[in-house]
């Protein structure tokens, strides 16, 4: 079965990690990058070792968004979401693997990614198991 | 900086700025972001070595940079606003960055003199002191007409990369007005400014390597081959313009001339052609003469017949007179002229040649003082007053 793990961040998160200061959260060094990368390559490694790893990716920072939507019955597209955004996209696993159970086992080890002193204090992380065709989402 | 670093940095702006707008968009951020990486490449380099990947390293720099500047304030508020994709979206056929970034240059919503500065600074790598330098503008101006040229393309909201291929006449149109001023400047002390025509050269060296079965570009080529090798002879030692007829046709370059006569013939041979290849084959044609006298006249009043009948375009005219004048002697050439160009110190100036080879030196004279009187050029005025001063009645 697969599974779409999905990892948030916000735009302050992506300017903590490059190094910036931010109002009242952590500044990552570049030894505590290092690690979050490091820990992150051996999850990707085991997970492509198990074959339970179909892809994943890390996104660029929320200001290089764009957004399409209709308003008042024409499409139009927006930059954004803007850098206030709490919870942005931030990368994705598809994973497949035997259950359900299995694919939270591997979003929790997600959450164990180090980082500095209360990175990850709103971390929030979504599973979605995959439809394999048009007939599953119709259950 | 040494000229090895700017040469490298002219080279590879094109290519950064290209590769950061193709991937996020947002042209005039991203054109700031290039311009801060490329400070820094200068900056750095020459202590640190140039990194093994130059290209790759201006990228990165780039977009962090540009990662940066969007997340400032002003910039987030200008980027807040709503766009509409065009109904027909058309991914460019090509994957070269170059040549997108040539057509979003050429954008529908600027003016020439923007498509242009913008062409030169973007696609070509010039700074805008450079630029402004080459326009006579103060660089103030030019930095106004290029800030403008992008907030335009901005506020279009027409993505990059959009339209394609209809737009490749207008790229066409920017260059041939790029090489027209870098031949024949039409203000300034100095006749040439060599650098933009080679600048039009290289960028339609680029957009006929992108493009080779297209045979108005190879045609477009071909004219700026077959009109820059003349330069050469075109000035004398002191900058005066030497009109064709009494060049040293030794002093033609040779290579461009065989290169340019072989790009215009494979082009015609491939159907009905286009004004650019009309122009070129009529510059070869003059190219290929052994000298004035015996240049083919007939096949070049045929030529601009032809050319005449894609625009009625006043300057066409006045070289088909001429033409005609060589065949069928001046008096049938001087009927020709239409007054359209009234302004314009060509008419005058075509009209006194005209004059002084039927002989009337008196109206002849005072054509050439009218003509010199319109001419914005210095080296055109000293030529044209020369002309009327060795006239005796």
């Amino acid at each position: 079965m697969k599974y779409l793990i999905l990892a948030y961040g916000s735009q302050r998160d992506y300017d903590a990690m490059s190094g910036r200061p931010t109002s009242g959260g952590p500044t990552w060094t570049p030894e505590e990058f290092e690690a979050m990368g490091a820990y992150m390559e051996k999850l990707n490694g085991d997970l492509a070792e198990s074959g339970e790893l179909v892809e994943t990716r890390g996104l660029t920072a929320p200001v290089h968004a764009r957004r399409v939507h209709q308003r008042d019955g024409e499409i139009v597209v927006t930059d954004g979401p803007y850098a206030e955004t709490q919870e942005v996209l931030a990368g994705y696993w598809v994973v497949d693997c035997d259950s359900y159970d299995r694919a939270t086992e591997i979003a929790q080890r997600l959450m164990h990614v180090p980082g500095p002193k209360d990175a990850y204090g709103d971390a929030v992380i979504d599973i979605r198991p995959i439809a394999e065709s048009r007939h599953e989402m119709d259950l | 900086m040494t000229s090895g670093f700017e040469d490298l940095l002219r080279e590879l702006a094109p290519q950064v700025l290209a590769a950061l707008v193709r991937r996020y968009g947002n042209f005039d951020t991203a054109e700031d972001a290039v311009q801060e990486a490329l400070l820094a490449a200068a900056q750095q380099w020459p202590a640190g070595g140039v990194p093994d990947n130059p290209k790759a390293w201006l990228i990165t720099v780039a977009s962090r940079r540009l990662t940066d500047l969007l997340r400032s304030e002003s910039a987030r508020q200008r980027r807040e606003s709503t766009w509409v994709v065009p109904e027909h979206y058309t991914p460019a056929p090509t994957a070269d960055d170059s040549l997108v970034l040539l057509f979003l240059c050429c954008h529908p919503s600027l003016s020439p003199p923007s498509q242009i500065a913008l062409t030169l600074r973007a696609v070509g790598g010039l700074t805008t002191a450079e630029i402004a330098r080459a326009f006579l503008v103060p660089e103030a101006t030019m930095t106004r007409r290029i800030s403008r040229a992008k907030q335009a393309v901005k506020a279009s909201g027409v993505p990059f990369g959009l339209p394609a291929d209809d737009r490749l006449p207008v790229v066409l149109h920017v260059l041939y007005l790029i090489f027209n001023e870098g031949y024949a400047s039409t203000a300034g002390p100095s006749l040439h400014r060599v650098e933009l025509s080679a600048e039009a050269i290289r960028l339609t060296r680029m957009v006929h390597r992108l493009r080779p079965d297209d045979a108005e570009v190879a045609g477009l080529l071909a004219l700026m081959l077959l009109t820059d090798a003349r330069r050469p002879a075109r000035t004398g030692p002191n900058g005066e313009l030497v009109p064709m007829a009494e060049q040293d046709r030794n002093l033609w370059n040779a290579k461009d001339i065989a290169e340019g006569v072989g790009l215009v013939t494979a082009a015609l041979s491939r159907g009905e052609p286009g004004p650019y290849q009309l122009q070129a084959a009529i510059a070869a044609v003059h190219d290929e003469s052994p000298s004035y006298a015996q240049t083919d006249w007939p096949q070049i009043v045929g030529l601009y017949e032809l050319l005449l009948r894609f625009s009625d375009n006043p300057v066409v005219a006045l070289n088909h007179a001429v033409a005609v004048a060589m065949v069928d002697g001046p008096l049938k050439g001087l009927a020709l002229l239409d007054d359209r160009l009234g302004d314009d110190h060509r008419l005058h100036s075509v009209r006194a040649h005209l004059l002084e080879m039927s002989g009337d030196h008196a109206a002849a004279r005072a054509s050439y003082r009218e003509a010199a009187r319109r001419a914005t050029s210095l080296p055109q005025q000293r030529y044209l007053n020369a002309r009327a001063d060795r006239l005796t009645d």
